[in-house]
C-alpha cells in the first residue's frame, strides 16, 4: 500500500496520506462535508450520520488493474448504500460524491431527522449564530417542516454551576460523553435511556462531580450543553473576538475571549487552534472574571504621612525614581533588588532586568519568589535538557511512557494532564505517577503505576530510578560524554542501596525498578516536573537527579522525548529565558561570562557586573535585615508567595522603599511606598512562553482598565525618570531587541508569533559529561520525626494565581480545609469538619478537617492557594520538608486572620 | 479524590453486598476476563436482592465493578428490565406485540386494567401488582402472553388470567 | 411422531434435557469422534460443504464466517451464541434451548473446536430466566461428564462456557450490539469494519452464532455435508424451524426442509386459518421484513425464493395477518416496536422510527392526510440504508411492504378515517367474557 492515495472529492483530484478519513480528505480539498458527531480528538463514531457521502472505488480486474471505460477512465463501482465519510479511510483511486442526488438526499434526509425533536428555540438559545445545526439547516435543510406531530420533550436542568442542560436541543452526538471521559478522564456524563429518549445527563440528575472544565459545552454542536455564567448574556454576533493566551498555568493555551464593550462575556477555545484547541480548562473557561473585578486599582498610590493616597501617574513615576536614585546613590545599587514578574509578558521582563541591571545597576533579580532553595536560573534549563528541542504537547499524546514527578497536574497544569489522559485512554501510553497522595492521574482507572513516594523521599526516589537504569544498562543510545562520566556517577550512588532507596523513599525498590525500565525502554517518553520540585528546599539536588534521570533514561537524547518543566505561573518560562534570575542574561548567558555579556552591555550601553547577584530567598532574607533597602515586586503578591511569612513581612516593613505594579491592592503592596496599577492580561499584548518554550503572541481584546498600564509602560517610564534614553513605542520595539539579542530567540518576528507559535531551542546546551556531577550519599536514615509532613500544592479550583479573585472559582473550591488520611484524623481525635491547628516553626495556622484516604499517613494535605490559608505563616521548609504539630482545635477562631 | 472538588456527600451510608450475596457477585465476576462485562449480572443480583435498583445499590454495583458511576446509570437505564423505581410484588409484562396482538393482546390488557384499577406502568395500592406493556416476549405461538415476574404464561384468556391473579399473592 | 428432521425430530423425547438421555440418543458422540479425529480446518470445510447459513436472520454462510477468524493470533478466540431471540414473530430457540439444551452444547464445542475458541458465552435475551438455569444446569452437567474444562474428552481441548443473561434490548439481537453489551456497555452497535471474526469480544476473534445454526453444527459434523444437503435447495440447503403465530388453526414452531411453499407450511403443517377467517398477509421472517400479500403464498421459504418476491426469510417468524385485521394498526404496532427499541445511536433511526410511529398513530385514530402515505415512504425511504445498522432497515422495509402490497387499505383509512376492517373479531372478544356477557 503506497503513503498516498489519490482521491476525488466533486471536482477535486487531491492525494493525501493513507489512512486519512474521507472527512479530512475532503478538508484539505476544501470540500464542505457536514459532521456532528465527528471530532479531531475523538475516534470516529460514525452514529449522526450528517456526513453521508457517495463513494465509489475503481472497479477492477482479476488482477487487480482498474477497469477502464470507453474514455479511457477508470469505470467506478459506486457503493450501493450511502456511506459516512467520518468513518471511512480513503483507498487509492476513491471518488467521493458530496454533491450526487443520493448524497444530497441522505444528507437532507438526516438533516430532517435531526430537526424532527428539535425544539427550533434558536431565539432564545445561547448557541444561536454560531451553532452547527443551525448553520446546516440553512445550507442544507427545508424551508419548511414535514414533522407537525408532537415532539418528544425533556425538562431543563442545571448539571452543577457551569453546565445548563436543555436536552431538547441535544442531537446525541455524544461528543460531550467521550470528551469527558476520553479527554477529562472525569467520566461524569452519560447518556442514559435510549432511543429516542435518549438523553445526556449525570448520575441520577445530580450536580456535576467533575473539573467543571465546561469542555462538554464547548464540544457540544448545539445549545443543548450552555454555559450558566453565560447563559441568555449576549449573542455571538455582538460579541468581538480575540485570542489570548491563558494567564492561569504555563501550559499556554489559547483563550478567545469573547468581549463586549468593556466586559469579557465568556472565554472559549477554538477548534484546529493553539496548542490546545477547543480545551480549557475551568481556570481558562471560567478564570478571566478577575479582569472586570470591582476591585482592581485605577489610579497609582503612594505612601503620604503613613497612608497610600491616589497620585497621578507621573506623580508615583517621579517618586519611585527619586526614591530609587537616592537609596542607590546612599547605599549603592546592590541595595535594591527586583521580584517577580513571571505573570508578565516577555517584553516587560525584559524591560525589569533590563531597568534593574543596566539603568539601576543591580544584579539582584529573581522572579522566582516562591523558591526555598538558591537554584541557578540554569539548572531548571539543563534539567531539561539545556534547550534542547522540546516535543509539542500534540506529539506528546503519542508516547509510550510518561513519569510525572511530584506535581498534582489536576491543579498545577490542567492542559497537560488532559494530554496525558488522552494519549492513556487512545494510544496507549502508560502512566507513573511519582507523589505522595493518589492524585487523579494516580488513579486505578488511567491503567498506570503510582509511585507513592513518602514526604521529603523525592530525592531519594529519584536516585533510585537512576541507579535502577543504570543497572538496567543506561540509555540505548549513550552520548559519547556520559560514558566518561558514568563511572563516577554509579560511584556516587553506590551508597543509595536498594535499602537505602526503599528507605528514604517509602516505594518497593521492585517498583522503582519496573518504572526506570519502562522509562528507559520506552521509545518515546516524556519527564515532567513541577514546582514541587523547584521550590523544593532540595530543588538543586532534585534538578541535578532529574537531570541525572534524563539522560540515563534517554528522556533527554531519545527522539520526540523530552523533559519538562511545568512553570508555576504562566510566563514562568519566559521570566527564565529572559534572565529574571540572578546568574543568567536573557538567553541564560552567564552574567560572568564577559564575552557573551558584551552585545547586552553594547546594546544597553552600560557596564554590566560580573558576579551573579543574590536569589529570591537571599534576597528575602537580606531585606528583613536591612541589606536590601528598595525593592520592587512586579505583579506578585510576596507576602502569600515568599516562603517564611514572618520573614516577608518583615523585609517589607524594613525596606525604605517597596514599589508594587498589580492589579490589586494586595496585602503586599498595603505596605508598598508607591503602588502602580497594572493592565490584566487581556488588555496588553506581548508574548508569552509556555512550557513547551512556544512562543505565543498574546493579543489585546479590550482597553486597559482606566487608570492601568501595562508594565512596560510603567518600567520605560520610570527608566525614562532615571535618565535611560528609552523609546520603545510598542512591545514590538522591545521584542525586536529581544529577538536581537537573546540565543535562541534569534530569528524570530513579533508579527508571526501568533498562537502555536514556534518553540525555541538552544543549538548551543550545555556540555553532557559536566552534568553528571556525583551525588552526595544518603545522610544517616533520620529517627522517628514528630508530627507530621505537611503537603501541599495548587488544586483544581485554586491555582494562587489572581482567577481566585472571581466569583466562582473560590465557590467551587470551598471552604479551606486541611486533609487527613482517615486513620491520621482517628489518631488525633479529628473528625470531618472538626477544627485543625497546624503549628510550624513559624507560626501556626488553623483549619476544619476535611477525610480523605487519598492523603498518606503521617502527613497533611493544605491546598496552598487558598484564600484563606496563609500556609507561609507556619514558616519556610527546610531539609527534605516542612513538618508541623497537629492538634485538635477547640477554639473557633476565624483562619488565617 | 486529591483535592477539594465539588462532591456530593450523600447523607445515606454506602450500600453493602448482603453476605449471601457476595458469593454471587463474584461468580459473576468470575466469569469474563474484564471486571465490566459483569455489569448485567451484578445488576441483576442488585434486583433480585432489592427487588429494584435504588441510586445507592447502583453506586454499589459501580463500585463493585470500579466502574464510574454515571456509566453504570447509563448501562441501567439502557435495558428495560431493570426497575429503577420500585414496583409491585408481581411485575406483570404484558405483551403487545403483533402476534399477541393479532390474538387479543389489548384486551388482555384492558382486563388487567379494569381488574386491578391500574394502567401502564402503574402499581396496586397494595402492592401487589405492578402492571406493564412490554413488546415482545418470544411467545408469539402463545399468544396473548404475559411474563409475571420471569415467568411466562401463555394462551390467556379471562379465567386464566383471573385463576393466576388469585395466585400470585 | 416427529415434528421434523433434524433439530425437532426427537425434539418432544421426555427427560431429553437430562445429560444421559442425550447421550442414550447418540448425543456427544459427534464431539467426541471430532476432537479425536478431525481437525479444525476439516470441521469448517464440511460445514462450508454442507451450505449451512446464518438462522439467525442474515442469512450468512456459517463455514465462510468461521473461516474469516485467524488461525495465527496470539489472541484467546471466543464463541459466542445469539440467544438473544427478540425477533417479533420467533420463539424456535427458546423451544430448541428449553428441550434441548444439550444440542446447543455440542454444538457449541463442537464450533469452538472449528475455530479454536477456548471461551464461549451464550447471550440470552433477559426474559430468558428459566432457559438460563436450565442451560447452567446442563453446562454444570457437562462439566461434571468431563466435556467442558480443561481436557475436554480427555483431549488437550480446554473450553470453558458461560451463559449470560441480557436485560430487555432487542438492539442486542445485533452481533456487534451483543459483543458491547456483553463487555459491559450500552448494547449498542460498533463500526463494521473491523468484523467480529477479527476484532469481536474485547477485541479478539470472535464468532457470534445464531442458537438454531450451531444446533444444526453436530448433525452436520455426524453426517456429513451431502447428507445434510438431501433437504433444501442448492444454495438454501437444509432445514429451518419456522415459528408461526397468528390465527392459524396450529401455531407453533415447525421444522421444515428450506425451499417448501409458504402455503404448504400454513395449510398442512398449521392446519389453516381458524374459522371464518382468510389470510391477508403473511410476514415470513420476522416483523423486520416487509409482508407477503395472500397472492403470493406459494414463494419458497428459502433465502433465494423469498429475495425473489422481495422479502426475506429472516428468522423464520413466519405471522399470518388475517383479514379482520386493520393493516394500519398493525403496521403502527411494528413501528412501535421499532421506535421502542431502537438504541438511539444513529438519527435516522432514533428520530425516523419516532416520526412514522406518531403517524401511523395519528393515521390508526382516524385523523390521516393524502400526504401522510407518500410521507411515510419517503420517511422510510431516508432511514433505509442511512442507519448506522441493520435496525432502521428493519423499521423502514416493514413500512415500505405494508404500503407497497396495501396502499388501498391505507388510502381507505385516510379517506373514510377508520379502518376498512373490524380488527376485534367475535372470536376473540368470546375469550373476554365481557363481550359476551354484554
Amino acid at each position: 500500500m503506497s503513503a498516498t492515495c489519490r482521491v476525488r472529492i466533486d471536482d477535486h483530484a487531491i492525494e493525501v496520506p493513507a489512512g486519512t478519513l474521507v472527512t479530512d480528505a475532503a478538508r484539505m480539498a476544501e470540500t464542505h462535508i457536514p459532521i456532528f458527531c465527528s471530532h479531531q480528538k475523538l475516534p470516529p463514531l460514525g452514529a449522526c450520520r450528517i456526513c453521508v457521502v457517495e463513494i465509489g472505488t475503481p472497479k477492477r480486474e482479476r488482477d487487480g488493474k482498474p477497469v477502464l471505460g470507453p474514455d479511457g477512465e477508470p469505470v467506478i463501482a459506486w457503493m450501493p448504500k450511502p456511506q459516512t465519510a467520518c468513518t471511512t479511510t480513503v483507498s487509492d483511486g476513491m471518488v467521493v460524491a458530496t454533491r450526487s442526488p443520493g448524497a444530497v438526499k441522505a444528507r437532507q434526509g438526516v438533516m430532517e431527522f435531526l430537526l424532527v425533536n428539535h425544539p427550533l428555540d434558536c431565539p432564545v438559545c445561547d448557541e444561536g449564530g454560531e451553532c452547527q445545526l443551525q448553520d446546516l439547516a440553512f445550507a442544507f435543510g427545508h424551508d419548511f417542516s414535514r414533522m407537525d406531530e408532537a415532539k418528544r420533550t425533556f425538562v431543563s436542568e442545571d448539571l452543577g454551576p457551569v453546565v445548563k442542560k436543555e436536552a431538547n436541543r441535544c442531537i446525541v452526538c455524544m461528543r460531550c460523553v467521550r470528551y469527558c471521559d476520553e479527554i477529562m478522564g472525569d467520566d461524569a456524563l452519560t447518556a442514559h435511556q435510549r432511543g429516542v429518549h435518549t438523553e445526556i445527563s449525570s448520575f441520577d440528575r445530580q450536580p456535576l462531580e467533575c473539573e467543571q472544565c465546561g469542555n462538554c459545552i464547548e464540544v457540544c454542536p448545539v445549545g443543548a450543553l450552555t454555559a450558566l455564567p453565560y447563559r441568555f448574556k449576549a449573542r455571538p454576533w455582538d460579541l468581538r473576538q480575540h485570542v489570548t493566551i491563558c494567564p492561569s498555568c504555563s501550559n499556554g493555551c489559547s483563550v478567545r475571549l469573547g468581549v463586549r464593550g468593556m466586559e469579557i462575556l465568556r472565554a472559549r477555545g477554538t477548534e484546529h487552534r493553539g496548542v490546545n484547541q477547543e480545551y480549557l480548562c475551568v481556570h481558562g473557561r471560567f478564570g478571566y472574571e478577575f479582569v472586570q473585578s470591582a476591585e482592581r486599582l485605577s489610579a497609582p498610590l503612594v505612601r503620604a504621612g503613613g497612608a497610600l493616597a491616589p497620585a497621578s501617574f507621573d506623580e508615583a513615576v517621579a517618586l519611585a525614581a527619586t526614591h530609587l536614585r537616592a537609596i542607590a546613590g546612599a547605599h549603592g545599587p546592590g541595595a535594591i533588588a527586583f521580584l517577580g514578574g513571571e505573570t508578565l509578558n516577555l517584553e516587560e521582563q525584559y524591560l525589569l532586568q533590563k531597568l534593574a541591571r543596566a539603568v539601576l545597576g543591580t544584579p539582584h533579580v529573581d522572579a522566582r519568589t516562591r523558591f526555598t532553595a538558591k537554584v541557578p536560573g540554569a539548572a531548571l534549563l539543563r534539567a531539561t535538557g539545556g534547550g534542547r528541542p522540546l516535543v509539542s504537547f500534540d506529539e506528546a499524546r503519542g508516547a509510550r511512557e510518561a513519569l510525572v514527578l511530584f506535581d498534582d497536574l489536576q491543579g498545577e497544569s490542567p492542559f497537560a494532564q488532559a494530554v496525558l489522559i488522552q494519549g492513556q485512554h487512545q494510544r496507549g501510553l502508560h502512566l507513573t505517577v511519582a507523589h505522595a497522595r493518589r492524585v487523579k492521574l494516580a488513579r486505578p482507572k488511567f491503567g498506570g503505576d503510582w509511585l507513592a513516594v513518602k514526604p521529603g523521599g523525592e530525592l531519594a526516589l529519584l536516585h533510585g530510578l537512576t541507579r535502577a537504569a543504570l543497572e538496567a544498562g543506561g540509555p540505548e543510545a549513550p552520548p559519547p560524554e556520559l560514558a566518561a562520566a558514568r563511572p563516577a556517577l554509579e560511584a556516587s550512588l553506590a551508597p543509595w542501596t536498594a535499602e537505602a532507596v526503599e528507605r528514604a523513599s517509602g516505594v518497593s525498590y521492585a517498583a522503582i525498578r519496573a518504572a526506570a525500565a519502562r522509562l528507559r525502554s520506552a521509545q518515546r517518553k516524556l519527564v515532567l516536573f513541577g514546582r514541587a520540585v523547584a521550590e523544593h528546599p532540595q530543588a538543586v539536588a532534585l534538578l541535578q537527579a532529574i537531570e541525572h534521570l534524563g539522560w540515563v533514561t534517554g528522556a533527554l537524547t531519545a527522539e520526540r522525548s523530552f523533559v519538562m518543566y511545568l512553570g508555576p505561573r504562566n510566563n514562568s518560562q519566559g521570566a527564565l529565558d529572559m534572565g529574571l534570575t540572578p546568574d543568567c542574561l536573557p538567553g541564560y548567558v552567564p552574567v560572568a561570562d564577559a564575552a557573551r555579556r558584551k552585545p547586552f552591555e553594547q546594546q544597553w550601553g552600560a557596564a554590566l557586573a560580573p558576579a551573579p547577584g543574590m536569589t529570591a530567598p537571599e534576597i528575602l532574607a537580606a531585606a528583613a535585615d536591612g541589606r536590601v533597602r528598595a525593592l520592587w515586586i512586579a505583579g506578585d503578591d510576596w507576602l502569600r508567595s515568599a516562603p517564611d511569612r514572618a520573614l516577608a513581612m518583615r523585609a517589607l516593613e524594613t525596606a525604605d522603599l517597596v514599589i508594587v505594579s498589580d492589579l490589586f491592592l494586595t496585602e503586599t503592596a498595603k505596605h508598598a511606598h508607591v503602588v502602580f496599577p497594572a493592565s490584566a492580561f487581556a488588555e496588553k499584548e506581548g508574548v508569552v512562553v509556555n512550557c513547551e518554550r512556544r512562543l505565543q503572541r498574546s493579543a489585546r481584546a479590550l482597553s486597559p482598565r482606566r487608570g492601568s498600564r501595562p508594565d512596560w509602560e510603567i518600567i520605560q517610564s520610570v527608566a525614562r525618570a532615571l535618565g535611560a534614553a528609552w523609546s520603545y513605542r510598542t512591545v514590538e520595539d522591545v521584542y525586536r531587541e529581544i529577538a536581537r539579542l537573546t540565543p535562541g530567540y534569534q530569528g524570530t518576528s513579533y508579527a508571526t508569533l501568533l498562537p502555536l507559535g514556534p518553540q525555541w531551542s538552544s543549538p548551543g546546551a550545555p556540555a553532557v559529561a559536566a552534568a553528571l556531577t556525583p551525588v552526595a550519599a544518603p545522610g544517616a536514615p533520620a529517627g522517628r520525626a514528630d508530627g507530621l509532613s505537611l503537603l501541599s500544592g495548587a488544586t483544581l479550583f485554586l491555582n494562587d494565581t489572581v482567577a481566585d479573585r472571581g466569583t466562582l472559582l473560590p465557590k467551587l473550591a470551598k471552604a479551606a480545609r486541611a486533609f487527613l488520611h482517615p486513620a491520621e484524623a482517628r489518631s488525633l481525635g479529628l473528625g470531618e469538619g472538626d477544627r485543625v491547628e497546624l503549628a510550624g516553626p513559624g507560626g501556626r495556622i488553623e483549619l476544619p478537617v476535611a477525610i480523605d484516604d487519598a492523603v498518606p499517613e503521617g502527613s497533611v494535605f493544605v491546598p496552598h492557594a487558598h484564600p484563606g490559608v496563609q500556609l507561609n505563616r507556619l514558616g519556610a521548609p527546610q531539609g527534605a520538608g516542612l513538618r508541623v504539630a497537629a492538634r485538635r482545635s477547640g477554639v473557633a477562631e476565624k483562619v488565617g486572620a | 479524590m486529591s483535592a477539594p472538588v465539588v462532591s456530593i456527600e450523600s447523607a445515606a451510608p454506602p450500600l453493602e453486598w448482603p453476605a449471601a450475596r457476595r458469593a454471587e457477585v463474584d461468580d459473576a465476576l468470575s466469569h469474563y476476563p474484564l471486571r465490566r462485562s459483569a455489569v448485567l449480572p451484578i445488576l441483576w443480583i442488585a434486583q433480585r436482592e432489592w427487588g429494584w435498583i435504588s441510586p445507592a445499590a447502583l453506586r454499589l454495583v459501580a463500585r463493585t465493578l470500579e466502574l464510574p458511576e454515571p456509566e453504570v446509570f447509563g448501562i441501567a437505564t439502557f435495558y428495560t428490565m431493570f426497575n429503577l423505581k420500585p414496583i409491585g410484588r408481581h411485575h406483570l409484562q404484558v405483551c403487545m406485540t403483533l402476534s399477541c396482538s393479532l390474538m387479543g393482546a389489548d384486551r388482555l390488557f384492558s382486563h388487567l386494567e379494569s381488574k386491578l384499577g391500574i394502567g401502564h406502568g402503574e402499581t396496586t395500592p397494595d402492592g401487589r401488582f405492578t402492571l406493564r406493556r412490554v413488546e415482545c416476549l418470544a411467545a408469539c405461538g402463545g399468544g396473548p402472553c404475559l411474563q409475571a415476574g420471569l415467568e411466562y404464561h401463555e394462551h390467556l384468556d379471562e379465567a386464566k388470567v383471573d385463576a393466576l391473579l388469585e395466585k400470585l399473592k | 411422531m416427529s415434528r421434523g428432521p433434524l433439530l425437532f425430530k426427537d425434539i418432544d423425547t421426555p427427560g431429553l434435557a437430562a445429560l444421559e438421555t442425550y447421550r442414550a440418543g447418540g448425543g456427544y458422540e459427534t464431539l467426541a469422534e471430532a476432537l479425536g479425529k478431525r481437525s479444525p480446518d476439516e470441521c469448517i470445510e464440511i460445514v462450508k460443504a454442507s451450505g449451512l447459513r446464518g438462522r439467525g436472520g442474515a442469512g450468512f454462510p456459517t463455514g465462510l464466517k468461521w473461516s474469516f477468524v485467524p488461525k495465527q493470533t496470539t489472541k484467546p478466540k471466543y464463541l459466542v451464541c445469539n440467544a438473544d431471540e427478540s425477533e417479533p414473530g420467533t420463539f424456535k430457540d427458546r423451544e430448541l434451548m428449553e428441550k434441548n439444551p444439550h444440542l446447543l452444547i455440542e454444538g457449541i464445542i463442537l464450533s469452538a473446536w472449528a475455530i479454536q475458541a477456548n471461551t464461549g458465552y451464550i447471550y440470552l435475551r433477559g426474559e430468558f430466566d428459566y432457559i438460563q438455569r436450565i442451560l447452567d444446569r446442563a453446562i454444570a452437567d457437562a462439566r461434571t461428564a468431563g466435556l467442558i474444562g480443561a481436557n475436554v474428552l480427555g483431549t488437550a481441548f480446554r473450553f470453558e462456557r458461560y451463559t449470560h443473561l441480557g436485560a430487555g434490548a432487542y438492539i442486542c439481537g445485533e452481533e456487534t450490539a451483543l459483543l458491547s453489551s456483553l463487555e459491559g456497555y450500552r448494547g449498542q452497535p460498533r463500526l463494521k469494519p473491523p468484523f467480529p471474526a477479527v476484532e469481536g469480544l474485547y477485541a479478539c476473534p470472535t464468532v457470534v452464532n445464531n442458537t438454531e445454526t450451531l444446533m444444526n453444527v453436530p448433525h452436520i459434523l455426524k453426517h456429513g455435508a451431502a447428507w445434510y444437503r438431501q433437504w433444501g435447495t442448492e444454495k438454501s440447503a437444509g432445514t429451518k424451524i419456522l415459528s408461526v403465530s397468528g390465527r392459524v388453526k396450529r401455531p407453533g414452531n415447525y421444522e421444515v426442509p428450506l425451499g417448501l411453499p409458504l402455503s404448504t407450511l400454513l395449510d398442512e403443517h398449521c392446519g389453516g386459518m381458524r374459522d371464518g377467517l382468510a389470510i391477508k398477509a403473511v410476514i415470513p421472517g420476522g416483523s423486520s421484513v416487509p409482508p407477503l400479500p395472500a397472492s403470493m403464498l406459494s414463494t419458497g421459504l428459502d433465502y433465494e425464493s423469498m429475495n425473489a418476491a422481495g422479502t426475506f426469510l429472516g428468522s423464520g417468524g413466519v405471522i399470518v395477518i388475517d383479514d379482520q385485521t386493520c393493516l394500519v394498526d398493525a403496521l403502527w404496532n411494528i413501528t412501535r416496536f421499532y421506535e421502542h427499541e431502537s438504541c438511539g445511536k444513529c438519527t435516522p433511526c432514533r428520530e425516523g422510527t419516532y416520526w412514522m410511529s406518531e403517524v401511523l398513530e395519528r393515521l390508526e385514530h382516524g385523523h390521516g392526510r393524502e400526504s401522510d402515505i407518500g410521507l411515510l415512504e419517503d420517511v422510510a425511504d431516508n432511514i433505509l440504508g442511512k442507519s448506522f445498522c441493520a435496525l432502521g432497515d428493519a423499521a423502514a422495509m416493514p413500512v415500505q411492504g405494508f404500503i407497497q402490497h396495501f396502499r388501498a387499505e391505507f388510502e381507505y383509512h385516510v379517506a373514510h378515517r377508520r379502518c376498512m376492517v373490524n380488527r376485534r373479531s367475535a372470536e376473540i372478544e368470546s375469550r373476554w367474557g365481557e363481550a359476551v356477557r354484554a
